[in-house]
């Protein structure tokens, strides 16, 4: 079971779908912080249809682990011509389907893009929110201990100023 | 007469012990965790300080908090054997010995000083990593001092890797066997 599921993960972050940043977004929505360590960003793009306002396309970024990358791939391509209601309906469970069950240690990374897809379609700013399962404080994460700030405030001083 | 003996040595943890006191006691539980029970991987799979082992234990499909503590007491050596001094690198690179090596401190650093050859860590290449490197494929992580290069190592073998290495001391170690790297502090 557990090795299907490693597969069909592998397959679906071999070729992530729609990964990258959207200029023409209309909606943004973020769960967790690159600067902590895992976090999920989606962009979405509204579009007309037969007098609805549906999906067109959405895009993700992760800073996560490979589960994430892969439910956030499929969940992209499962919004497609959904509305914003019927979106906002999909469960983490729901977005991650085409992999099969997750065993529970990996249901929060499908909530993790859950998450970002719920902050997306709300109506409140893009923010860098709180994960939707049980934060960690005080490094209770292995990511955020030794992934580096998006922006250093320290400076770098040589030792050696021979040297060069 | 004294008939009771036991064979087994009293365990420094127990179940009601905090994560902060595991975390003391065994430094590398964390990686341990991770490693083995995808715990404390990133912030929604993580734990709080001030939870007990036993609760996280509950929280996470209810494992055997016995043999949770054994794992971590047993990942202790296993640790040891993930590290490789900069004379081992340096002799695998001058072997050439197929290697990746990724730098995990921040671009600023990357950019005044790095091992040549090295990959700089970023989202990207941490997507491409997960997505498209070989499992097998022996990966070396430095970082500046050797503090977090470990925990870099457990999260790819929590994820599937089985040749990952941490560069014992970062690039401050490799400094000693290069003359072309120049060692620095952060102010």
């Amino acid at each position: 079971m557990e090795k299907d599921l490693q597969t069909k993960i592998a397959e679906a972050i071999a070729n992530p779908k729609n990964m990258g940043e959207m200029d023409s977004a209309d909606a943004i929505g973020t769960v967790g912080s690159p600067n902590c360590g895992d976090m999920v960003r989606m962009w979405i793009k509204f579009k007309e249809e037969n007098g609805k306002k549906v999906i067109d396309r959405a895009t993700f970024q992760t800073f996560g682990c490979e589960t994430a990358i892969a439910v956030a791939s499929l969940a992209t391509e499962l919004i497609k011509g959904k509305t914003p209601e019927e979106a906002m309906a999909l469960r983490g469970e729901d977005l991650a389907a085409d992999l099969g069950p997750l065993p529970p240690m990996r249901i929060h990374c499908g909530q993790l893009v859950e998450g970002a897809l719920r902050n997306a379609l709300s109506d409140a700013p893009p923010q860098a929110s709180e994960p939707v399962s049980k934060p960690a404080t005080g490094g209770g994460s292995l990511l955020a201990n030794f992934t580096p700030a998006s922006a250093s405030q320290k400076k770098i001083v040589f030792l050696d100023a021979g040297k060069q | 007469m004294n008939t009771t003996t036991t064979q087994t040595t009293p365990r420094a943890i127990s179940g009601d012990a905090t994560m902060a006191r595991v975390l003391e006691v065994y430094p590398g539980a964390q990686r341990a965790l991770f490693r083995k029970y995808h715990i404390g991987g990133c912030s929604s799979c993580g734990f709080d300080p001030n939870e007990t082992l036993a609760q996280v234990c509950a929280r996470n499909n209810h494992l055997n908090v016995a043999e949770v503590i054994a794992h971590i007491e047993q990942s202790h050596a296993a640790d040891q054997q993930i590290y490789v001094s900069a004379q081992e690198l340096s002799r695998w690179r001058a072997e050439n010995v197929a290697a990746r090596l990724v730098d995990i401190r921040t671009r600023e650093e990357f950019d005044a000083t790095h091992i040549p050859g090295a990959t700089l860590f970023t989202q990207e290449i941490m997507t491409e990593m997960l997505g498209r490197w070989p499992r097998a494929e022996l990966v070396v992580i430095y970082d500046h001092l050797g503090n977090k290069s470990m925990d870099a190592a457990a999260y790819f073998l929590g994820h599937g890797f089985t040749n990952v290495r941490a560069l014992r001391g970062g690039i401050d170690a490799w400094a000693e066997i290069d003359s072309t790297i120049r060692k620095y502090r952060l102010d």
